[in-house]
C-alpha cells in the first residue's frame, strides 16, 4: 500500500495530510548488542531504534518517516541503567528515561546540571518516555541537553560492528538531525566524567512559552575555580538553536580564561557568544531575534555562574 | 405542594462529570456501527482557483474505495450560516454556479469514502485536480482597492458588509474635544483548539432519516444546512449531539456535517470520519484579524465628546457569521460609554484566506481592544486614572449608546466597575474619585517590570439584530400520587460549559423536586424543539426563560390531576433590530452581560515574555445559577484570552496556514496562566432574565488583552496596540524606545 504523503511541520507550504495512525512496521526487542548492529545493518534505513520513541513515532505518524523494523534495545544490558563511580564519574543507559534520570541521588548531587538542562525539555509526561540518549541521537540543534552534555565534556559510548567506540560530545553532532553514527553502530551509554572541583552549572531556555515549546534558544554554562587561568576561572558555554548544531563557544570562554572577572568581563563574553551564534528564520522567532537572545541569556548564565562561583568560593 | 429545592445557587456537581472523567461518556469519534465506511475529506490545493477537472479513476480503482463523491453529487451545492455563498464542494458540472471555483484552502473538493480510514486517505491523494490559477487577495485593504480581485459576485469590492454609526455630530464633538488620543490596533487570528478535533457519523435510522452524529452548537441550525444542500425536507433529517469537546463558536459553520450527510444518503450505508489536528485546525474557521484606526476626544474634565473609528475585519473566504461579528464590534469599538457625537464605519471583507466566524466574544474582544485602549490612552493623557474616567463615562439605565437608544433595563456597568476596583486590592475610591492605592511596586530584577491595568465591557446575550430568536422547553411530570420523574426536552447544546446540569437546577426549582428527580433530554432533533445555539452567552438566559414558564405550566397541569403533566413553552425575548444603513440607529440586543477587569503582569524587557501574574475578572451575572461553573466560565476565559492576547499566532502566508499544529501554534500551558484569577461574581438581576440570572461565558474574555496592554503600558511607558504580545514582538517595540536595548 503506498503511504500518504509526508508533513513537513516546519514548512507546510503545500500541507498534505497524513494518514491515520502509524504505518504498520515489525516490532524487534533486542536482547544483544550485536543483535541490533546486525539488524541495523541488514535494513540500512529501513530500521530504526525505539527508545522513549517520543521523535520517531511522530516522525512516523506525520509520515516523514516509514521504518520497516524498530529494534527496541531498552532491554539490552545497562541501557536503562544510571551507574556513578566517584573517581571514574556518571554511566547513563542510552535509553534512560529524562524524569529517571532527574531523579537520581547521583545526577542530582553531582550533576544537577544534566537534571535542570533535562526539566527543560517538553512536559513532565513526555520525559518519562524521552531519553537523552534519543535527545543527543536525534541531532536537533534544539536539543536541551546537549549543550550540558558539551559543557560537561560527555562521551557518547557506542557499539558497532567493530565493537565500541568513544566519541565526545562536540564531535557527534554533523549537521540539523545528523550525527555521526556509522551503519551498524548505535549509542549504548553516555560517559560523564567527573566535573572539576567547585563546578557551577547553569542551563536557560528561551521558548515562546514557559512550558513546552521547543527552545528558541538555549545556554548552558559551567564554571570552575582554575589557578591557571588568568582569571583564577574558566568557563565553559554551549549554545543551542543559534546554529546547525549544538556548540561550543570558545571565544568567549577565550575571554573570560584572560581576564579578570568582572561584570565588564561578563559583559563582554556575551556578544562573543552572540558573534559565534548562526540562527536561521522559522516559525519559533527570527534569526535577528536568536542573536540578541544568545546574548541576553549568556550573560544571564554567566551572571549566574559567577555568583554561584563566589557563594562557593 | 412545591417543595423548595434549594438547587439554584448551588453549585452542584456536573451531571457529566463522572462520565467524562472515567471515560464513559462518547464523543462522536468514540462511536463505530457495524458496516461503517470511512471518509477522507480532500480539501482545495489552491487559495483562489477554477476547478477545470477533477479525475478520480485512480482513486475509485483502488481497492477498498467504495465512492469518490464530487460536486455533481450535491443537490444543492451551497451552504452558509449566514448566506449560502460557499459550495459544499467545488468542482465542474455543479447545481449552482461559480460553485467551480476554490477561494480558499480549506474548500472542500471531494470526498473519498473506502472501507478503512487509511484506504480513504491513500485514495484522497491519488485524486488528480486541474486548477486554472486565478489572481487572490490575501490583504483586506488590496482587497477592497479598486482592480483587486474579486471574489464573490454579490459583493463589490470584496466589502460583504458596510455598516455606519453617525451619532450626534462628529464636527461639533471634535470642537469640545480638549485632548485627542488616536490608535491603530490590530488583532489577530485565533484558533479554538477544543480538545475533541471534528469528528462524526452519518447514517439512515430506522425512520429513513439521514442521521449524523456529530459534535456542534445549534442541532436545529445543522438541520437546516443539511437539509437545504441534500434538497431534502428537514423532516428527513436528523442531527444527534453525543458528547461535545468544546465548541467556543468554532462547530456554529459546517465543516463535515454535509459531506457525512452525502456520503451516508448516496451510499446508504454508516460513513464516518475524523479529523486529525491539523485538518481541524485548517478546515474550520478562526476568529476575524481585525485592523481598527481609532479617534477619541475628551474634554479636560475626563468627559467623552467625540469618537470616530474604522474597522475592517478580515472575513476570508467566504461569510459564516461575518456580518454578525462585525456588528458587534461596530458596536463594541465605542466601548461601554456615553458618547455623544460618534461616527463609526466597519467592513467585513471577503480576501482568499482562510474564513473566519464566530469565537467566544464575537467580535467583542476586538472591538475592545480599540475601545479600552483609547479610553486607558486618554487617562494617561489626561493624567486621571482609569478607574475613574471610567466611572465618569460608562452607560448608565437611561443613557443613550451610540446607535441611538438605551440599553434594556438593568444596566450595572458603575457597580460591576466599582466593585471590581474596590475587590482588585489595586485602587480604592477617594474623597477625589477613584485612585490606585500604592504605586507598582517593581521587582529587584532589573530586567524584570511590573504593571497594572484594567479594562472593562459589555457583552449582548443571544441574537442581535433583528435575528429570528427563540428556545422552545418541554417539561413533562410524570408519578401518580407523588412526583416521580421530571423530564425536559431541551436542545440546548451542553458543549462543555454544563448547560444541561443548569437546565436540570432550573426544572428543580421550577418544578420543586431534587435535582435526582429531573432527567435532560437533548441534542436530538427528532427528541427536542429549536433551542438556538450554544453561543452569545445566550443559553442559560433563554432556556431559563423557556424552562421556567415550561415548568410552572407543567405543574399547573400536574396540580389539576394531569398524568403525565406536559407542557411546553416557547420562549421569544423582545425584538431586537437591525443597524439603520445610514445613521446606525438600531436596537442591537435585549439584554447584556457587564465586566471590569484587573491585572498585575510583569514583563521581563530582555527577552519580552509576559507573565500574567494575577487577574481579577469581575461580573455581573445577574443570578449564579451554578457558582462553579462561572468560576470556570471565568478562569477558562482567562487564560483563553491570555493565550490571545499573548501567545496564539496563526501565521498565514499567502492564504496558507503555516503552523497547523499545537506544536508550532501554542496555546497557554500550566506555567503559563496566571498564578490567581479572583473571580468577583456580582449578582443584579436582569429583569428579562430566569431567575435574574444573565449570561456570562464570553464575558471574561473580552477585557482582558486591553487590560494587559494597560498593564504593560504601566511597566514600561510604552502603548501595545498589536496583538498577540509574542515575545519577539514585544522586544521589538521596546527597542524602538530603547528600553531592554542591547
Amino acid at each position: 500500500m503506498p503511504m500518504p504523503a509526508a508533513l513537513d511541520r516546519e514548512n507546510p507550504s503545500v500541507l498534505v495530510m497524513p494518514g491515520p495512525g502509524l504505518p504498520a512496521f515489525d516490532y524487534v526487542r533486542a536482547s544483544k548488542p550485536d543483535e541490533v548492529c546486525d539488524l541495523l545493518l541488514q535494513h540500512g534505513d529501513n530500521a530504526r531504534l525505539l527508545m522513549g520513541g517520543t521523535d520517531i513515532l511522530v516522525l512516523m505518524r506525520d509520515g516523514v518517516l516509514a521504518p520497516k523494523i524498530l529494534i527496541d534495545v531498552k532491554h539490552l544490558p545497562g541501557m536503562t541503567t544510571i551507574s556513578f563511580d566517584p573517581a571514574g564519574g556518571l554511566r547513563l543507559g542510552a535509553a534512560v528515561s529524562m524524569n529517571t534520570m532527574t531523579a537520581h541521588p547521583a545526577v542530582k548531587q553531582h550533576y544537577p546540571l544534566l537534571a535542570e538542562a533535562a526539566q527543560a525539555v517538553a512536559s513532565y509526561q513526555l520525559r518519562t518516555r524521552a531519553t537523552m540518549g534519543g535527545n543527543l541521537c536525534n541531532a536537533s540543534p534544539a536539543a536541551d541537553t546537549a549543550p550540558a552534555a558539551l559543557v560537561l565534556n560527555a562521551r557518547c559510548v557506542t557499539w558497532g560492528p567493530d565493537g565500541e567506540r568513544i566519541i565526545p560530545v562536540g564531535a557527534f553532532f554533523r549537521g540539523p538531525k545528523q550525527n555521526v553514527l556509522m551503519p551498524g553502530e548505535f549509542l549504548a551509554f553516555i560517559d560523564v566524567p567527573i566535573p572539576p572541583p567547585g563546578w557551577v552549572g547553569r542551563y536557560i531556555k528561551l521558548g515562546r512559552n514557559a512550558g513546552g515549546d521547543l527552545a528558541i534558544v538555549g545556554v548552558a554554562v559551567l564554571g570552575y575555580p582554575d589557578a591557571n587561568a588568568a582569571s583564577g576561572c574558566r568557563f565553559r558555554i554551549a549554545l543551542a538553536s543559534v546554529a546547525p548544531t549544538p556548540i561550543r563557544v570558545p571565544e568567549a570562554e577565550a575571554i573570560l580564561a584572560n581576564m579578570p572577572i568582572t561584570g565588564e568581563t561578563l559583559e563582554r563574553a556575551a556578544p562573543a557568544a552572540q558573534a559565534a551564534a548562526r540562527p536561521i528564520d522559522d516559525l519559533r522567532g527570527s534569526a535577528r531575534y536568536r542573536k540578541a537572545m544568545t546574548r541576553n541569556l549568556t550573560r544571564r548564565a554567566l551572571d549566574d555562574v559567577w555568583a554561584g562561583l563566589r557563594k562557593e568560593g | 405542594m412545591k417543595e423548595k429545592a434549594f438547587v439554584i445557587g448551588q453549585s452542584v456537581r456536573r451531571l457529566d462529570a463522572v462520565g467524562k472523567v472515567i471515560g464513559e461518556a462518547l464523543y462522536p469519534g468514540d462511536i463505530d456501527m457495524e458496516d461503517q465506511l470511512w471518509m477522507k475529506i480532500r480539501m482545495s490545493d489552491r487559495v483562489h482557483a477554477r476547478v477545470t477537472a477533477i479525475d478520480t479513476r485512480q482513486a475509485e480503482a483502488y481497492p477498498g474505495v467504495v465512492a469518490v463523491l464530487t460536486a455533481t453529487d450535491v443537490p444543492v451545492n451551497e451552504y452558509g450560516l449566514i448566506m449560502p455563498d460557499q459550495p459544499v464542494l467545488c468542482g465542474p458540472g455543479s447545481s449552482k454556479a461559480g460553485a467551480d471555483i476554490v477561494r480558499c484552502i480549506s474548500d472542500q473538493v471531494a470526498l473519498v469514502i473506502a472501507e478503512s480510514e487509511e484506504t480513504a486517505a491513500v485514495a484522497a491523494d491519488l485524486i488528480e485536480i486541474t486548477y486554472e490559477d486565478l489572481p487572490a487577495v490575501v490583504d483586506v485593504m488590496q482587497a477592497i482597492a479598486d482592480g483587486a480581485p474579486q471574489l464573490h459576485a454579490h459583493a463589490k469590492n470584496n466589502v460583504l458588509n458596510h455598516y455606519r454609526i453617525r451619532h450626534g455630530d462628529i464636527n461639533a464633538g471634535w470642537e469640545q474635544a480638549e485632548v485627542i488620543v488616536e490608535g491603530e490596533y490590530h488583532t489577530g487570528y485565533q484558533e479554538h483548539v477544543y480538545l475533541q478535533p471534528e469528528a462524526g457519523l452519518g447514517y439512515i435510522d430506522d425512520e429513513k432519516r439521514v442521521t449524523v452524529v456529530v459534535a456542534g452548537q445549534h442541532a436545529h441550525e445543522d438541520r437546516e444546512q443539511v437539509a437545504h444542500a441534500l434538497g431534502l425536507p428537514e423532516e428527513q433529517v436528523r442531527i444527534v449531539y453525543p458528547a461535545i469537546g468544546g465548541a467556543f463558536g468554532g462547530r456554529e459553520d459546517m465543516s463535515i456535517q454535509i459531506a457525512l450527510a452525502l456520503a451516508a444518503w448516496k451510499l446508504q450505508r454508516p460513513v464516518k470520519v475524523v479529523w486529525s489536528r491539523e485538518e481541524s485546525i485548517i478546515g474550520h474557521h478562526k476568529r476575524h484579524p481585525f485592523t481598527i484606526r481609532a479617534r477619541w476626544g475628551a474634554t479636560r474634565e475626563g468627559k467623552l465628546v467625540a469618537a470616530e473609528a474604522e474597522v475592517y475585519a478580515d472575513a476570508g473566504a467566504y461569510a459564516y457569521t461575518s456580518t454578525k461579528v462585525t456588528g458587534n464590534a461596530h458596536l463594541m469599538v465605542n466601548g461601554p460609554y456615553e458618547i455623544p457625537n460618534v461616527k463609526v464605519d466597519t467592513y467585513g471583507v471577503y480576501t482568499n484566506n482562510i474564513p473566519c466566524g464566530a469565537f467566544r466574544g464575537f467580535g467583542g474582544p476586538q472591538g475592545a481592544f480599540a475601545a479600552e485602549g483609547q479610553m486607558n490612552k486618554l487617562a494617561d493623557a489626561l493624567g486621571m486614572d482609569p478607574v475613574q474616567i471610567r466611572a465618569l463615562n460608562v452607560l448608565e439605565e437611561g443613557s443613550i449608546t451610540s446607535v441611538g437608544t438605551p440599553l434594556p433595563p438593568g444596566v450595572t456597568l458603575s457597580k460591576v466597575l466599582a466593585e471590581g476596583a474596590a475587590q482588585s486590592d489595586y485602587w480604592h475610591k477617594t474623597g477625589a474619585g477613584w485612585a490606585r492605592i500604592s504605586p507598582t511596586e517593581q521587582p529587584t530584577t532589573p530586567a524584570k517590570r511590573r504593571g497594572i491595568g484594567m479594562a472593562m465591557g459589555f457583552k449582548n446575550i443571544g441574537f442581535s439584530f433583528g435575528a429570528p430568536e427563540e428556545n422552545w422547553a418541554t417539561v413533562e411530570i410524570h408519578g401518580d400520587a407523588k412526583i416521580e420523574r421530571v423530564v425536559v426536552r431541551e436542545a440546548g447544546a451542553d458543549v462543555g460549559q454544563g448547560a444541561h446540569t443548569v437546565f436540570a437546577q432550573m426544572v428543580a426549582d421550577g418544578v420543586g423536586v431534587p435535582l435526582d428527580k429531573v432527567e435532560v433530554i437533548g441534542h436530538d432533533t427528532a427528541e427536542t424543539d429549536n433551542s438556538g445555539s450554544s453561543s452569545a452567552s445566550r443559553m442559560t438566559f433563554m432556556a431559563g426563560n423557556a424552562i421556567k414558564t415550561a415548568a410552572e405550566q407543567a405543574l399547573e397541569k400536574w396540580r389539576s390531576e394531569q398524568r403525565p403533566a406536559v407542557a411546553t413553552y416557547r420562549y421569544v425575548p423582545p425584538k431586537t433590530t437591525p443597524y439603520d444603513p445610514e445613521t446606525g440607529r438600531a436596537n442591537p440586543n435585549f439584554a447584556y452581560g457587564y465586566m471590569a477587569q484587573f491585572v498585575e503582569v510583569e514583563v521581563d524587557i530582555e527577552t519580552g515574555h509576559i507573565d500574567v501574574v494575577r487577574v481579577v475578572s469581575a461580573h455581573d451575572v445577574g443570578r449564579a445559577i451554578n457558582p462553579q461553573q462561572i468560576e470556570g466560565q471565568i478562569e477558562g476565559a482567562v487564560v483563553q484570552a491570555l493565550g490571545y492576547a499573548i501567545m496564539e499566532n496563526l501565521v498565514v502566508k499567502d492564504g496558507r496556514i503555516q503552523n497547523p499544529f499545537l506544536s508550532t501554534y501554542l496555546i497557554p500551558t500550566i506555567w503559563d496562566i496566571p498564578r490567581e484569577t479572583k473571580s468577583v461574581i456580582l449578582e443584579y438581576a436582569d429583569p428579562r432574565g430566569p431567575w435574574g440570572a444573565r449570561g456570562m461565558a464570553e464575558m471574561p474574555f473580552i477585557p482582558l488583552a486591553p487590560a494587559i496592554v494597560a498593564a504593560l503600558h504601566d511597566a514600561t511607558g510604552i502603548w501595545f496596540d498589536h496583538i498577540p504580545l509574542t515575545p519577539e514582538s514585544v522586544v521589538s517595540r521596546l527597542r524602538e524606545h530603547n528600553i531592554g536595548v542591547i
